[in-house]
């Protein structure tokens, strides 16, 4: 398997991970709290105050920016772009990449689901009233490809940038598209990841009035339970991760740690309804297939899924069904980490793909916190109550967003040569 | 009338904001160019802030024009007297 890919195809390895996240602000705290099933949801003072309907959600634990970003970038850039900066300089350091010998090789691809939408509505309220009065940096500032631009201004990385937005699953979508740029040559090395911040009155409002929030108040640490019979909703989330993607053979060339492997990707679409999914779950099913497909997998191959998991009924329901499908039922060890962190929007599938490769490296898939007993328990093997061990193997990863937007990852832990001591040593 | 010392606080005040800098680290021999790089927008901002605290129109080819924050306060002196 150091050879080649399972499909034939160039070989993208993931060197560097970085994350801002509710549940922890390096991946090892993430996997911790991960492991321990530990909600991060809590209530959130500016909310409770405005005596909003959903006064709670999952904040990232304060974090030094200073040593990333400078005061005078600081006041131009808004909480994302700052969560995705310092989580992008993480991953850069975990990846030791600097200086990048061909800068016009290397790239930017990340994903968001609102951009800079929570910026502007604060600069609606602070200065709606005489627009001639807003800062000159508002533009800037809240234009959605601003977090991907910063990224390439700051590492200095001339290849393509782009910003996808596929609502809930830009980060999957990001690091899928990141891969195949590596994949089809135009890329060597790409930082690739997803960021939100949405947790503003409006925002939260506006996915409170599709009832898509979980509205209970008086337990926030209980509300996120994905695919648990009593859940109510999601709980909105804030966060960043980055992953630094090469190829695989200049990877190796330059002695890097490699985590990792982006083995497949696929995406495709409901095209059922604007933010319902599909009930019997046929076209996320068939990105799964085909995620699977490209990564050069039988269902049999795949250790375990780390599913979107929102705690929607809706949600929930329609991806159990499609992954009894794709697994004909024969469903692998299933987890959802947006029990503990929420949903990050944009920041869900990058922190979801760079965790699953860590729990799948580790042989180790996390508890659904809150998961006591599901109704869908049927169709998917669910991880109850304490970590599985898992031998290690490829973990499929899925991310499905309002729009029916479908994006799937397949991720591989590296073989045991190309694996870092340290993870060995955990093992 | 602001005087020549009140205006000179207030416009080191506003570039230290906007230059992410200390208002120490900003004196009359201070050049935005040269020092800081200063962009056209970080200039603006600057502008607007000026206007916003002087209560004065201030054309920021104008300010562009002033090497130093010496000259950018005799030119704010200046308007800040023709208005009187």
């Amino acid at each position: 398997m150091t050879g080649a890919h399972r499909g034939g195809r160039v070989r993208v390895a993931v060197t560097g991970i970085g994350v801002r996240s509710p549940a922890g602000n390096t991946p090892d705290e993430v996997f911790a709290t991960l492991l321990a099933a530990r909600s991060t949801a809590a209530v959130v003072p500016g909310l409770a105050e405005r005596g909003m309907a959903v006064r709670f959600a999952c904040l990232v634990p304060f974090f030094d920016t200073d040593a990333h970003i400078g005061r005078r970038e600081a006041r131009q850039i808004d909480r994302p772009t700052a969560l995705v900066l310092c989580a992008a300089a993480d991953a850069v350091a975990d990846a030791a990449l600097t200086p990048v010998a061909e800068p016009e090789r290397a790239g930017v691809q990340i994903g968001t689901g609102v951009g800079g939408l929570a910026s502007m509505e604060a600069t609606t309220r602070d200065h709606g009233e005489r627009p001639s009065a807003m800062p000159v940096h508002t533009v800037p500032r809240t234009m959605a490809n601003s977090a991907a631009c910063r990224i390439a201004m700051r590492h200095g990385f001339h290849g393509e940038c782009t910003t996808y937005a596929t609502a809930c699953a830009s980060g999957t979508t990001a690091i899928g598209e990141a891969a195949r740029r590596i994949r089809h040559g135009e890329l060597d090395v790409a930082l690739a990841g997803g960021v939100d911040a949405p947790v503003t009155p409006v925002i939260m409002g506006g996915f409170h009035r599709l009832r898509a929030l979980s509205v209970r108040n008086e337990a926030p640490e209980r509300a996120s339970r994905p695919f648990d019979a009593d859940r109510d909703g999601f709980v909105m989330g804030e966060g960043a991760a980055v992953l630094v993607l090469e190829r695989w053979d200049r990877a190796r060339a330059r002695g890097a740690r490699i985590h990792g492997e982006i083995a497949g990707y696929a995406a495709t679409c409901d095209a059922f309804h604007i933010v319902a999914p599909r009930p019997d779950g046929e076209p996320a099913s068939r990105c799964m297939r085909l995620a699977l497909a490209d990564a050069g997998c039988a269902p049999a191959d795949i250790g375990h899924i780390n599913a979107h998991g929102t705690s929607t009924l809706l949600n929930d329901r329609s991806e159990a069904r499609a992954i009894a499908r794709c697994f004909d039922g024969h469903s692998p060890p299933v987890t959802a980490m947006k029990g503990v962190t929420g949903h990050l929007v944009g920041g869900s599938g990058a922190l979801e793909a760079a965790l699953a490769l860590l729990c799948a490296d580790r042989g180790l898939v996390p508890p659904v916190a809150n998961l006591r007993s599901s109704p869908e328990a049927g169709m998917v093997d669910l991880v109850v109550g304490a970590p599985r061990a898992v031998p290690p193997a490829p973990v499929l990863s899925n991310s499905f967003g309002f729009g029916g937007q479908n994006s799937c990852l397949v991720l591989a832990p590296a073989p045991a040569g190309d694996r870092p001591a340290t993870t060995r040593a955990l093992r | 009338m602001a005087d020549r010392e009140q205006l000179a606080l207030v416009l080191r005040t506003a570039v230290a904001d906007v230059l992410g800098t200390d208002i120490d680290e900003v004196d009359e021999t201070t050049d935005l160019i040269t020092d800081y790089g200063v962009d056209s927008l970080e200039l603006m901002e600057i502008g607007a802030r000026l206007e916003r605290n002087l209560d004065l129109r201030i054309e920021i080819e104008d300010l562009t024009r002033t090497r130093t924050v010496g000259e950018a306060v005799d030119l704010l002196a200046a308007r800040s007297a023709g208005r009187a």
